[in-house]
């Protein structure tokens, strides 16, 4: 299969304090990658170097053969093509949900309002959110929220999205219409890289499970890999304290 | 108290100060909302440049009284002008909107910044994270919000800056309070004509307050269902 995303030797520092220490991955075309770890471990921050929301300090990127760390390439260009979904939804408050999925097409694509509109109510049916598309983003419950969010990061027609602790601000009674629609996005081909404490979509879902702890990816493999028979005693370690 | 002789006689002559001071007014609201709006992004800068001239004009205003402003901009500047440029005279008019309009504008920039840093951080970089440049990110996502926070502020800074057209009568500006110190002055009737302009006053910040809640409430989009 194809090698959608390169990393090669990724460090991320906050001034002294170094978050990433070298992080090395390929990732194909439609694979569903599920990284998971303690907090503060860098999960999140190797996420957000994945589309430049952090500057990486050292290290490559390549997604597509593109250098997107290279400071010459037109990030806004590679972002277009890569969907992202935050722990705290970040819905566009002063927007209506309609206008929320509409905002980017319109914007970067010129596409016409009309197209974008019906393109916006074709991405909330798919959320299961057709009826919504008029409220405001407050009116919605934080499961309804965050599928919005996801239907907004797919009116850009992204191949590969990102997953930022999708469900950790949710009730949780919520989580699961959520990780519902994160299946049926990964079932459908979608490249997706899943930063989560949701072992079980973890164990599902994943073609491949990332376990980074202290900046490096500690240990990776299959699901039944990792969950089944873990090999070093800091994922051991991990796992015994969510998995009980 | 001689209040109909006052309504009666004073009315016309405080309906032409009423006219300068609602031009002057609306002119330098608008002006400074551009100024205040330039300022505010100079001082969020990447240029160090930029971020002092937007520092030094605002330390500059909020350092100094109106009153010593309008000073400055109508009798100091012109006589500086006139060593280079002899005959240079400002009206009174301009230089009220001058003055007015740069006070305003400083208030504004800080009032500004401080709606646009309450826009959470998360609205910004879901913005970039779609692709949006950052030119677009603020006039669609930043900029709206931020206004709608600093609605009540920017209502307290116009209706400030309507009530410091007054101050202008230093400078002979023909305004409402000037209009009525000269009536005040030449019939002696301080009472009547002073208590008549502070009603003028009370009627157009009572307008001004009364658009305000309508716009407020247009911008509410957490309350509209």
């Amino acid at each position: 299969m194809k090698e959608k995303v390169k990393v090669r030797n990724l460090h991320k520092s906050f001034g002294s304090l170094d978050v990433l220490k070298g992080i090395d991955i390929d990732i194909s075309e439609g694979e569903v990658v599920c990284v998971i770890g303690p907090s503060g471990g860098g999960k999140s921050t190797f996420l957000r170097c994945l589309n430049r929301l952090e500057d990486a300090t050292k290290g490559e990127i390549i997604v597509d053969d593109i250098p997107i760390t290279d400071k010459k390439t037109d990030i806004n260009k590679i972002r277009e093509r890569i969907g992202m979904v935050f722990q705290s939804f970040n819905l566009f408050s002063h927007l209506t949900v309609r206008k929320n999925v509409m905002l980017a097409p319109v914007e970067l694509k010129k596409m016409s309002k009309e197209k974008a509109s019906a393109r916006a109510d074709e991405l909330l049916a798919r959320v299961g959110l057709a009826d919504k598309a008029e409220s405001y983003p407050h009116q919605l419950s934080g499961g309804q929220q965050q599928r919005v969010a996801i239907a907004r990061a797919l009116a850009m027609d992204p191949d590969i999205m990102l997953f930022d602790e999708p469900t950790s601000a949710l009730d949780p009674e919520m989580v699961g219409e959520v990780l519902l629609v994160m299946k049926e996005l990964a079932k459908a081909g979608m490249t997706m890289i899943v930063v989560t404490h949701e072992m079980g979509f973890a164990k599902d879902v994943a073609d491949r499970v990332l376990f980074i702890a202290d900046g490096v990816i500690c240990e990776e493999g299959t699901p039944e890999e990792l969950f089944g028979s873990p090999r070093q005693e800091r994922t051991k370690d991990f796992l015994n304290s969510v998995l009980t | 108290m001689n209040f109909e002789k006052v309504l009666s006689n004073a009315t016309p002559l405080l309906l032409e100060g009423l006219k300068i001071t609602c031009l002057i007014s609306v002119v330098s609201i608008a002006i400074g909302i551009v100024i205040g709006l330039v300022m505010c992004l100079f001082g969020m800068s990447r240029f160090k440049a930029l971020r002092g001239i937007s520092a030094a004009y605002i330390w500059l205003i909020r350092g100094t009284p109106m009153l010593v402003q309008a000073l400055v901009v109508y009798f100091g500047i012109p006589q500086m002008i006139n060593l280079f440029w002899p005959g240079f005279t400002l009206s009174s008019i301009t230089a009220g909107i001058i003055t007015l309009s740069l006070n305003a504008g400083a208030y504004l920039a800080e009032i500004f910044r401080g709606g646009i840093s309450a826009v959470p951080k998360g609205q910004v970089e879901a913005a970039r994270s779609l692709g949006l440049p950052y030119s677009k990110t603020f006039f669609k996502i930043i900029l709206p919000q931020a206004v709608k926070i600093a609605i009540p502020s920017m209502v307290n800074q116009f209706i400030i800056t309507v009530k410091d057209t007054s101050i202008l009568s230093v400078i002979g500006l023909p305004e409402l309070a000037n209009k009525a110190k000269v009536y005040a002055g030449s019939s002696y009737l301080y009472f009547g004509t002073y208590t008549l302009l502070a009603v003028y006053y009370l009627v157009i910040i009572s307008i001004l307050m009364l658009i305000a809640k309508y716009v407020e409430k247009k911008f509410n989009y957490e309350r509209k269902s």
